[in-house]
């Protein structure tokens, strides 16, 4: 029985030999030797193609790859803002309450602001806390030791020092600082005006690094 | 355009054949047998997606275990042994010597296919890794890259002691799956096995490597097999393979960027998915490259031809698929849904594993030195395949949209989406059925095939027809 | 492509440039990620979790949860992440790194599990996911090996529980294995925990400083 009908499905004829499928498509790459060396480049319609595919490619990586940035999750980021929302301001009071409640201020002065009769001065009621802001700005930032009144009482403890300030075991950045002092002159029923970043960081280049601050080096303040 | 050829050794059965006729079709077989398991198990998975309390009491049939023994099997039983089958096959006749050190080939296959086994065995008692196409236990792993290793090394010297200076199309690809997988895996087992990287680079490795597997490897088996059989059945010269060299190192070296769309909006920065649309756009030009270059399989004749056909306009629709689906504004329709299940069983099932099954249907008389056994089977095959595919394709790309368009509503409950995906979900378990039997038609056949070829006297008197030289364009 | 050690040299540079971009960049911006810490709150984020729970995390993982369930939330404008009440902001890389083995998954044939541990109203309770885990539903497999049955002795277990509709066999009670419980730990123990800076659309200036 001869298989050698070109349409029998169980064998596949082949109509061309090994060697000259090679030497073929070489020819056809214009490699072989007795070429005189022209070598054919692909058709000019699939290069341009090509160029055509890359010239998107970069186009699209410049817009959307978030400039290779690892922190970039979202793609329609561009410099400047662009379509990216500008993050969310964070409210001082809340910051203030955190960072106050945060077994930073709360265990000496208390939650509720009134301190330790006769050793922790209160926040509530005081004029140290509602008045000049200059004096409070670097009470917070450097420490205050020596003897203080406050509402009618003596006061003598060590307030430790919570800015980024030499001997400083906190190293609160400006805006804490703010948060935080904004916090208590606005709770507890106290009304004053809040403290902005810009005047701590004023103070806070003015004045250094300062040793903890006593209260008659703070009267000569306004 | 053909000449007569000027010599008689133009016999298609060459002693290359008679030598290659052990181990290859050991590896024939045992990747052919391998999609009868791998089929049950998809078929398994498949019932699962729509009644998930089906065999719900078997630790080791638990829905994630089977859906990674299924793609263990497939991808390690099925189209690796076949795969290499045919690179070493086309690099043999390619390179005009019998193939020398077949008896590393026959050890790799059998450690391969041993430690496959042993692989599964453990997925299925819970050791998988949980990469997706990296299923294989970390005991095993290092077996597979030795066991691959020595079944190239045939190859490789195949290649490299060619009898002519040249190369083909087909020497490219070939030599670049067998040299690149055992790198490709030692470099995933390191990154993710031994010296695993912190967080979300481990996924961003996995989708590495797990592209890497169509790019690096079976792409560049399936080709090297459709891009020899094409000229040889359909005695033309390939056309526009100028640029072919073009498409072969673009597939090579963009290839595998794409990965990242499998992470868009995902917990890794922007220029991953960025760079993963940008890549397949440019891989657009490789898939361009073989529609040029596969013209000639429009008029081919032979079974071979009818597969590489399909398999072919597959692969061609899944390089446009991955572009689309790339962009977030697609991306946010078919992420995370049974669309990207869809492309995957199009690339893995309907492009790769049809091209092979061309290239099979091609091998197998040649090694055997018969006919396949039954034309009746063959042709069952070849329908039940198609529609097979074509079935679950359909039937998963169907769920995606339906449950694409549910996800993106926050009102439509989980609930409600499932039972709209039902109706596909069941045409796809028909689908998965269908391949099974198509699978086990091939089974038979080839065993039928086989149960003659060794023993009785060489028939290869009559099996092929001379053939011609085929000259070259005039240009 | 004739030369033989040149063209395996050019494949080697292939599959390098690839490996190198993709594996390695990645790794050189994201695998020194820190927990991030917050002064104001006094630690660092995201939290370790307990050992059960990533115990659980590695039973969550060998039973392939992830090929029906993500772990990963998408940012609010690109899909319907928010509004299912899977997460309020996007995962980010730094939500993973104490992971020993991220399941980020991709398919979501169920829901997203990043925030399970979060979930508004109300979190399920251990008891819930007990039996869910055991019965399962119309569209959830069932798990009933991560439970055994086994005798009283002396009293009966706090862990025990009874699946609606089961009636219970006297002298024996249900328990769930240590994979079950620590399987639930691991569950339970799958909240977003922190805002991280780079969770929120990245406003790129050169006075932003980094994340470190």
């Amino acid at each position: 029985m001869s298989f050698s009908s070109p349409s029998d499905p169980r064998v596949d004829q082949a109509a061309v030999t090994d060697e000259s499928v090679i030497s073929a498509h070489e020819k056809l790459l214009g490699a072989q030797p007795d070429e005189k060396g022209h070598y054919r480049l692909a058709p000019l319609n699939v290069l341009f193609f090509l160029s055509g595919l890359i010239m998107f490619g970069g186009t699209y990586l410049g817009r959307y790859a978030g400039y290779f940035d690892a922190r970039v999750y979202n793609e329609n980021v561009l410099h400047g803002g662009g379509s990216g929302e500008a993050p969310a301001a964070i409210d001082p009071l809340v910051l203030g309450k955190k960072l106050f409640n945060n077994a930073a201020c709360n265990v000496c002065h208390q939650p509720t602001g009134l301190g330790l009769p006769g050793a922790i001065p209160p926040l509530v009621n005081s004029d140290w806390v509602t008045g000049s802001d200059e004096k409070l700005i670097r009470i917070l930032l450097h420490g205050l030791q020596g003897p203080i009144k406050v509402a009618g009482m003596d006061y003598n403890s060590a307030m430790p020092a919570f800015g980024r300030v030499a001997g400083s075991g906190f190293n609160w950045s400006d805006d804490k600082i703010a948060a935080v002092l904004t916090y208590i002159r606005q709770e507890w029923g106290n009304q004053a005006s809040g403290v902005s970043v810009e005047k701590v960081t004023a103070i806070h280049a003015k004045e250094g690094d300062h040793k903890p601050w006593t209260v008659v080096e703070l009267e000569k303040l306004p | 355009m053909t000449t007569a050829p000027t010599n008689a050794a133009s016999a298609e059965v060459t002693p290359i054949d008679r030598q290659a006729r052990g181990p290859l079709l050991l590896l024939l077989v045992l990747g052919v047998l391998w999609l009868v398991p791998s089929g049950i198990f998809a078929l398994l998975a498949s019932i699962q997606l729509h009644s998930p309390q089906f065999l719900t009491d078997c630790e080791w049939l638990t829905h994630g275990r089977l859906e990674a023994l299924q793609e263990t099997a497939f991808l390690y039983g099925w189209a690796a042994n076949v795969g290499l089958a045919i690179a070493l096959w086309v690099l043999a006749r390619l390179g005009g010597y019998p193939l020398r050190a077949l008896n590393w080939t026959v050890a790799g296959a059998i450690f391969w296919n041993l430690g496959l086994v042993g692989g599964l065995v453990g997925i299925a008692t819970g050791d998988m890794t949980t990469f997706s196409f990296f299923q294989l236990p970390r005991y095993v792993q290092p077996l597979m890259v030795f066991a691959y290793a020595a079944m190239a090394i045939s190859g490789v010297l195949a290649w490299s002691g060619r009898r002519t200076d040249s190369t083909f199309a087909a020497h490219w690809y070939a030599v670049a799956a067998l040299f690149l997988f055992p790198w490709m895996f030692l470099a995933a087992e390191v990154v993710l096995i031994w010296l695993p990287v912190r967080g979300t680079v481990q996924a961003i490795a996995a989708g590495w490597y797990a592209q890497g597997v169509w790019t690096l490897w079976l792409a560049p088996l399936a080709l090297a097999g459709c891009y020899y059989i094409i000229p040889k059945v359909s005695g033309r010269v390939l056309s526009s393979y100028e640029s072919a060299p073009l498409g072969f190192w673009c597939l090579l070296s963009v290839g595998a960027w794409t990965g990242g769309r499998h992470l868009i909006g995902g917990p890794v920065p922007a220029w991953i998915a960025t760079m993963a649309v940008v890549t397949s756009a440019l891989m657009l030009f490789h898939y361009l490259v073989v529609a040029l270059n596969f013209r000639g399989v429009a008029s081919a004749p032979g079974t071979g031809a009818t597969f590489i056909r399909f398999g072919v306009s597959a692969y061609l629709l899944v390089g446009l698929l991955e572009v689309l689906t790339s962009f977030r504004a697609v991306a946010l329709h078919t992420q995370f849904t049974f669309f990207a299940t869809a492309q995957t069983q199009l690339g893995y099932y309907g492009a790769i594993s049809m091209m092979f099954f061309g290239a099979v249907y091609y091998l197998v008389p040649r090694l055997a030195g018969r006919a396949w056994s039954s034309a009746g089977l063959v042709a069952g095959h070849r329908g039940l395949v198609m529609l097979g595919v074509v079935g679950s394709v359909a039937g998963l790309a169907l769920a995606g949209f339906t449950q694409g368009a549910g996800l993106l509503q926050a009102t439509v409950s989980q609930g409600s989406i499932f039972e709209g995906m039902r109706l596909p979900l069941l045409l796809n378990t028909c689908a998965q059925a269908t391949l099974l039997v198509a699978n086990l038609l091939l089974v038979v056949n080839l065993i039928r095939t086989m149960a003659t070829c060794c023993t009785t006297v060489d028939a290869t008197a009559g099996l092929f027809r001379p053939s011609m030289n085929l000259e070259a364009p005039a240009s | 492509m004739k030369n033989g050690p040149l063209f395996l040299l050019g494949l080697l540079v292939t599959i390098a440039l690839s490996f190198l971009g993709v594996v390695i960049g990645s790794h050189a911006q994201l695998g020194n990620l820190v927990p991030f810490y917050d002064d104001a709150e006094g630690q660092a984020f995201p939290q370790r979790s307990s050992g059960i729970a990533a115990r659980g995390q590695l039973v969550y993982g060998d039973l392939g949860c992830a090929s029906c369930h993500t772990q990963q939330v998408r940012r609010p404008d690109y899909g319907s992440d928010q509004a299912r009440g899977w997460g309020d902001r996007q995962s980010v890389a730094r939500d993973y790194v104490h992971q020993s083995r991220p399941q980020l998954g991709a398919s979501r044939l169920g829901p997203d599990l990043k925030n399970f541990g979060a979930r508004k109203p109300v979190v399920a309770s251990e008891l819930d996911i007990f039996n869910f885990l055991f019965s399962g539903s119309a569209r959830h497999p069932a798990y009933p090996f991560l439970f055994e049955t086994r005798k009283v002795s002396g009293e009966v277990s706090a862990g025990s529980f009874l699946p609606a509709g089961k009636t219970p066999q006297s002298g024996f009670e249900l328990v769930a294995t240590e994979r079950g419980r620590s399987l639930a730990a691991y569950l339970l123990s799958l909240t977003s925990g922190y805002d991280y800076p780079e969770s929120k659309p990245v406003v790129l200036s050169k006075k932003v400083e980094g994340t470190k």
